[in-house]
């Protein structure tokens, strides 16, 4: 297998805009964009491109047995998130089908180790590292900006921390999933990864009335290391 | 003359600061806060535009943005209110609809032919004699819509916004406030919306005590507690223009539409107060008694020097005293009432020395200079007639308090039902849905301490059924008072002129006449006569017209009805429907390769696609050496759009032997199989070819803009079959190229060591899994455009670094990228049909000669039975191929249609010039009787020349298929 650094579909957008990058194992992510207020600005509203950090899926009949079979912490419910010893996200989108998301260090080690394995019965793979690319809107002005692209409820009171919405932004088929920094709001966003660049432009054109921008990856682990 | 009113007057505006302004090229002055309307009338300018008919002077009327009457041009847009709309540093304001000046229209000439402009004109006068239409058109055209639009201005950002509340209150009069107070216990989120720039409604110009002080009081105490509630979000100079299902509520404000999730709606949307029909009612000068008091209260204008009220109800004795407060002098008070209720207002009056005409009316308006000069006050003998005896009172102001209409029209589009009582003038509203709840005026409550108590009732009916509060729901609300609407508040002239419909210029005569002419029912009445149907869209209309049919139809104003009150409520600009709307835009990982190759790129679907690369002025030349390099050498094109979908588990042959027409149970793995896709009536809807890896695991292909209804089908499918398997639509998960062309091994051997590319080891129609350049990838063996080739399909990632690595090992073969338009030539010379293009909603299988594409072995498959039945019948069509001998003609396109003599025997589908075959060659539907090779059709071609073709048996290029299973 080829041993080619893995970029982002939206890395001419983040060179555009002066990305410095930072490469862990095989892959490229944006750690700043030179700024000196990022953490601000993450703290505030921000845009984050995570699609590059490792995740996975499962599905089927047999996902969930399977996988708790493997130590992964299922949610009790779909549209839930529960975070792992590992750091991983484990987001239920349906009764039989889970995605698992890298925390952003990268030091999750549950993904890969799943994926290296063979499946249970009635459990199939499914290749969301491929299929979907990872945004993060952070900030205490989070909600108010998805409320100009997305048509689920998303402020803080009622969109709890680990709640997954199913839905559409700015038209584009996604999952929605909160999973706060500390106390700073965050929500994950998967999309398609062909609309990557359709969604980057969007949510950075509803940003622009409250001062939001994108930040680098550097800004998210300050902010959770704030706790 | 300065007609502005000092302090406290003038709520609305602040006097330091100044505004300059200009109108129909006049210079004005007016202060921050004030609206175009305002400024003008502190100026004494009362004319603001020109009816649409007969171009009559109009002025102010509601002072409320609910008539059509001070439709003004901006420079920005047409039609803006000027009632509504805020005069701004150097604003440039013009009238609408004149011929000349507005002080001088010429058009008002057609006034004085109004009798020869009867109701229902355009239908009698444009149907005959034949092609007098056509006569009447260009008229027309210039004749209809108001105002300019600016085409050179660049348009604003327009955009649009969610908002989630619990409870929705709609107008911030006394009821809507103290709805949103009560609703706004602990976690009850509140909206208040309110089209005007202040909270409070009628509290901040109405006049409900003789001393005139209990609206502010009330007002400032309830505007109190509503600032001190967390829980409650106010929005003003917002409208909201809707209701739709499930409380889904669009409010416009400024440039953004809110679409409103609320789960409770309380209505507290008021009333409208209605215009007394009589000759010339709608001259300038002449306005309803609530816009009198928002002249006088909101900006501090006095609306007159003399004025007349005439009246069915005592808000007219209170507009008398706000008049009277105001320096104005009351020549009389017209009652309509034989008998007037006496109330603390009323003694008031009588004490102030007002003169009271009672059982009188105002039978006819007179005009100087564009403007009211008197009234003719006559006696009411019976209903809607006056007596002889007239009396002519000078004044420049007369006001209207005849009666109201509940503004109903929220309620109504959410299936509540709008009832009028003719014994006592007053509606009533019922049927509204359990989520909404309706209070005040809307509901026909005049008295103050009703409407807040049924206020506080219906907040909370709302919060309880929210299980926010489990309060005793207090006992409906009696309906005190007397009613302030006037049943007949109506006069005909013998003039004629009495308007019932401004926005239309239609009078007593034209609603009767639409009775006369056959046009019964309401709804008829409406869209026969255009009452109704302008700008205010029958506000002040709809119960007039109602009440002239009703008695020309003898029936009564219950039996009649009213209109249909349909979205929107005010009218909205195109922006806010139009603004930041989203298209999701599709790109492959390789999209930027194509870009810096010069792609000249389509939008196929969502995707973007490279059509081919070069110039756009030389784009016949770059397909066509496109065509060629693949023919000779090998090419690269972008296939990363097309479908793909897993289908994995036991019984994914299963499945796939039921979902498409060829059997697939015995097909070997390591092998791929046509896979045509008909649905329940026969018709072909997809296709793709069906990869097998193993034996429960399928990769499926599907068309690019077919995947998600081949997928979402066999998600439907599988819903009932129950089969044990498992569906993944994982298109964006991969992006895949195709190599084709005689050397395309050549330079694939190249990058793929792990597997045998012979033509033994992988022959046509085989699917590997192996590396290419390193990358992982799934290698299928297919010919769509008719040479040796294979698709390459890897993880999308990885995508641009295939192609980079493809395009480098390819250099020595002379690969070439080629775009989606080679690619429909190179398809079209092999004779492959694109599903959409080469079918349609009607195609079956066999008339596209796929019958080899369906398996009779198997039982059963999705369309099966239909196509059994269609195979017994006499195909009624045959898609054939053709080829154009005459290279001067020109060549014909798609949709071209296929003649037999004069009559249409079908279309063409595809067609193009093939560089491989050097003519024109394509696909058409004909007459299964012209099916057989060699059969000349007749093609009419672009500008009508008829194309002689000849059909040809297909493929046109390789008949043999030798070169794509080389």
């Amino acid at each position: 297998m080829t041993t080619l650094l893995r970029r982002s579909q939206l890395s001419r957008r983040h060179i555009a805009l002066g990305a410095e990058f930072e490469q862990i194992g095989d892959t490229l992510l944006v750690s700043n964009y030179g700024s000196s207020e990022e953490i601000a600005q993450a703290k505030s509203l921000a845009l984050i491109d995570l699609s590059t950090l490792p995740r996975t899926g499962f599905k089927g009949a047999g996902a969930t047995t399977w996988a708790t079979s493997q130590g992964v912490k299922i949610p009790e419910r779909p549209n839930l998130a529960l975070l792992q010893k590992d750091q991983s996200l484990v987001v239920r989108l349906s009764y039989h089908e889970l995605l698992i998301l890298s925390n952003i260090d990268p030091l999750s080690t549950q993904i890969e180790r799943l994926d290296s394995m063979a499946v249970g019965p009635q459990t199939y793979t499914l290749p969301r590292a491929d299929s979907h690319c990872w945004l993060a809107v952070t900030g205490s002005q989070a909600a108010e900006m998805f409320s100009k692209v997305c048509g689920v409820d998303l402020r803080p009171h009622k969109f709890a921390n680990n709640a997954v919405a199913q839905t559409s932004v700015a038209k584009a088929s996604a999952i929605v999933v909160r999973h706060d920094l500390g106390t700073t709001h965050c929500f994950y966003v998967l999309t398609d990864v062909s609309a990557a660049e359709f969604l980057w432009d969007c949510l950075i054109d509803a940003m622009l009335e409250y001062d939001g921008g994108p930040v680098g990856v550097a800004s998210m682990r300050e902010l959770a290391a704030e706790g | 003359m300065n007609q502005r009113l000092a302090k406290p007057y003038g709520s609305l505006i602040n006097r330091d600061q100044p505004i300059k302004f200009s109108f129909e090229g006049t210079a004005y002055q007016g202060f921050l806060g004030d609206s175009i309307a305002s400024a003008l009338a502190a100026n004494n300018q009362w004319l603001l535009s020109r009816s649409f008919k007969y171009h009559r002077p109009r002025g102010t009327l509601t002072m409320a943005g609910q008539d059509a009457n001070t439709m003004i041009q901006l420079q920005s847009n047409p039609n803006a209110l000027a009632d509504r709309e805020l005069i701004s540093e150097n604003l440039r304001v013009m009238a609408q609809n004149y011929s000349g000046s507005l002080k001088r229209d010429r058009g008002a000439l057609l006034g004085l032919f109004s009798r020869f402009l009867p109701v229902g004109f355009y239908y009698k006068a444009f149907f005959k004699p034949r092609g007098m239409w056509e006569k009447w058109a260009p008229l027309i055209r210039k004749k209809a819509g108001l105002g300019v639009i600016n085409q050179q201005l660049e348009p604003d950002y327009y955009d649009k916004q969610y908002k989630f509340f619990d409870v929705v209150v709609v107008g911030a009069g006394p009821a809507g406030l103290q709805a949103a107070l009560t609703a706004a216990v602990d976690g009850c989120e509140v909206l208040l919306v309110d089209e005007n720039p202040t909270l409070g409604g009628s509290l901040n110009y109405a006049r409900f005590d003789a001393e005139g002080l209990r609206g502010q009081q009330l007002r400032d105490q309830l505007l109190q507690q509503i600032d001190a509630n967390n829980n409650i979000t106010s929005m003003t100079d917002a409208v909201c223009n809707a209701w739709f299902a499930d409380n889904w509520l669009p409010i416009i404000r400024g440039k953004r539409l809110y679409k409103v999730r609320a789960k409770q709606v309380i209505l507290c949307t008021g009333a409208l107060e209605q215009q007394a029909v009589f000759h010339n009612n709608d001259l300038p000068g002449v306005m309803m008694s609530s816009a009198a008091q928002r002249l006088i209260h909101l900006y501090g204008i006095r609306p007159g020097s003399a004025a007349v009220i005439v009246t069915g109800n005592n808000d007219g004795y209170a507009n008398a005293l706000d008049l009277l407060d105001a320096g104005v002098q009351v020549k009389a008070i017209v009652d309509l009432r034989d008998t007037p209720t006496q109330d603390a207002i009323s003694k008031a009056i009588a004490a102030r020395g007002v003169r009271i005409l009672t059982g009188h009316a105002v039978f006819a308006a007179q005009k100087t200079n564009n403007h009211l000069s008197g009234v003719d006050i006559r006696p009411i003998t019976s209903t809607g007639i006056c007596g002889p005896q007239s009396e002519s009172i000078s004044c420049d102001l007369l006001c209207m308090a005849v009666g109201y209409t509940p503004t109903y029209q929220l309620v109504c589009q959410a299936g509540g039902q709008l009832s009028y009582d003719d014994s006592s003038a007053m509606f009533t509203l019922t049927n509204c849905p359990e989520a909404m709840q309706v209070a005040g005026s809307v509901n026909s409550h005049w008295d103050l301490d009703a409407c807040l108590a049924e206020a506080s009732r219906a907040a909370i009916l709302a919060t309880n059924a929210l299980g926010f509060t489990e309060t005793t729901i207090p006992e409906i609300i009696a309906k005190t008072g007397v009613s302030p609407n006037h049943p007949w508040p109506i006069f005909p002239h013998p003039s004629g002129k009495e308007f019932v419909d401004f926005d239309e210029d239609l009078t007593i005569a034209d609603i009767i006449n639409a009775t006369r002419d056959g046009y019964e029912h309401i709804q008829l009445v409406k869209r026969y006569s255009t009452c109704g149907m302008g700008p205010s869209q029958g506000r002040h209309s709809a119960l007039a017209a109602a009440r002239l049919v009703a008695a020309a139809t003898k029936r009564t104003v219950a039996q009649t009805g009213v209109t249909t009150a349909r979205p929107p409520f005010a009218p909205e600009q195109l922006g806010h429907s139009a603004g930041r709307s989203f298209y999701p835009a599709r790109r492959s990982n390789m999209h930027y390769r194509h870009v810096e190759a010069g792609a000249q790129m389509l939008q196929a679907g969502e995707w973007y696609r490279p059509a081919f690369y070069g110039s756009a002025n030389d784009r016949e030349a770059c397909i066509n050496n496109e065509v060629v390099n693949v023919r000779n050498n090998v090419g690269l094109v972008d296939v990363s759009t097309l479908g793909g979908i897993e289908v994995r588990g036991k019984d994914a042959g299963e499945f796939l032997n039921r979902f498409y027409t060829f059997a697939f149970l015995k097909q070997p793995v390591g092998r791929a199989r046509y896979a045509l896709l008909t649905n329940e009536a026969g018709v072909v809807i997809d296709d793709g070819v069906a990869c097998r890896f193993s034996d429960n695991h399928y990769y499926v292909t599907a068309t690019t803009g077919g995947v998600d209804r081949v997928y979402q089908s066999m998600l439907k499918w599988n819903a009932q079959w129950r089969l044990d398997i498992d569906i993944a639509n994982v298109t964006s998960a991969y992006c895949g190229v195709n190599i084709a062309g005689p050397k395309a091994r050549d330079v694939l051997i190249k990058l793929c060591l792990d597997i045998d590319l012979s033509a033994e080891a992988f022959p046509y129609m085989g699917v590997r899994e192996g590396t290419v350049a390193g990358i992982p990838a799934r290698v299928i063996r297919v010919g769509f455009v008719g040479e040796l080739g294979y698709e390459i399909h890897v993880p999308q990632h990885y995508g641009e670094a295939l192609w980079d690595a493809l395009i480098t090992a390819g250099q020595d073969q002379g690969i070439q990228p080629f775009g989606v338009e080679a690619q429909r030539v190179l398809r079209l010379e092999k004779g492959h049909i694109i599903i959409g293009q080469d079918t349609d909603a009607m195609s079956n299988p066999m008339e596209i000669q796929m019958g080899w594409a369906i398996s009779r072995k198997k039982p059963f498959f999705v369309g099966g039975r239909t196509i059994a039945e269609l195979q017994k019948k006499t195909p009624l069509r045959s898609l054939v191929g053709f080829v154009v001998d005459d290279l001067s003609a020109p060549i014909p396109l798609e949709s071209h249609l296929v003649l037999q003599g004069e009559q249409m025997s079908g279309r063409v589908t595809s067609c193009n010039y093939s560089p491989t075959l050097g003519k024109p060659i394509g696909m058409a539907y004909v007459d299964p009787l012209s099916a057989q090779a060699g059969s000349k059709i007749t093609i009419k071609s672009s500008g009508g020349v008829r194309v002689t073709a000849e059909v040809v048996a297909l493929p046109f290029y390789d008949p043999n298929t030798l070169r794509q299973e080389l």
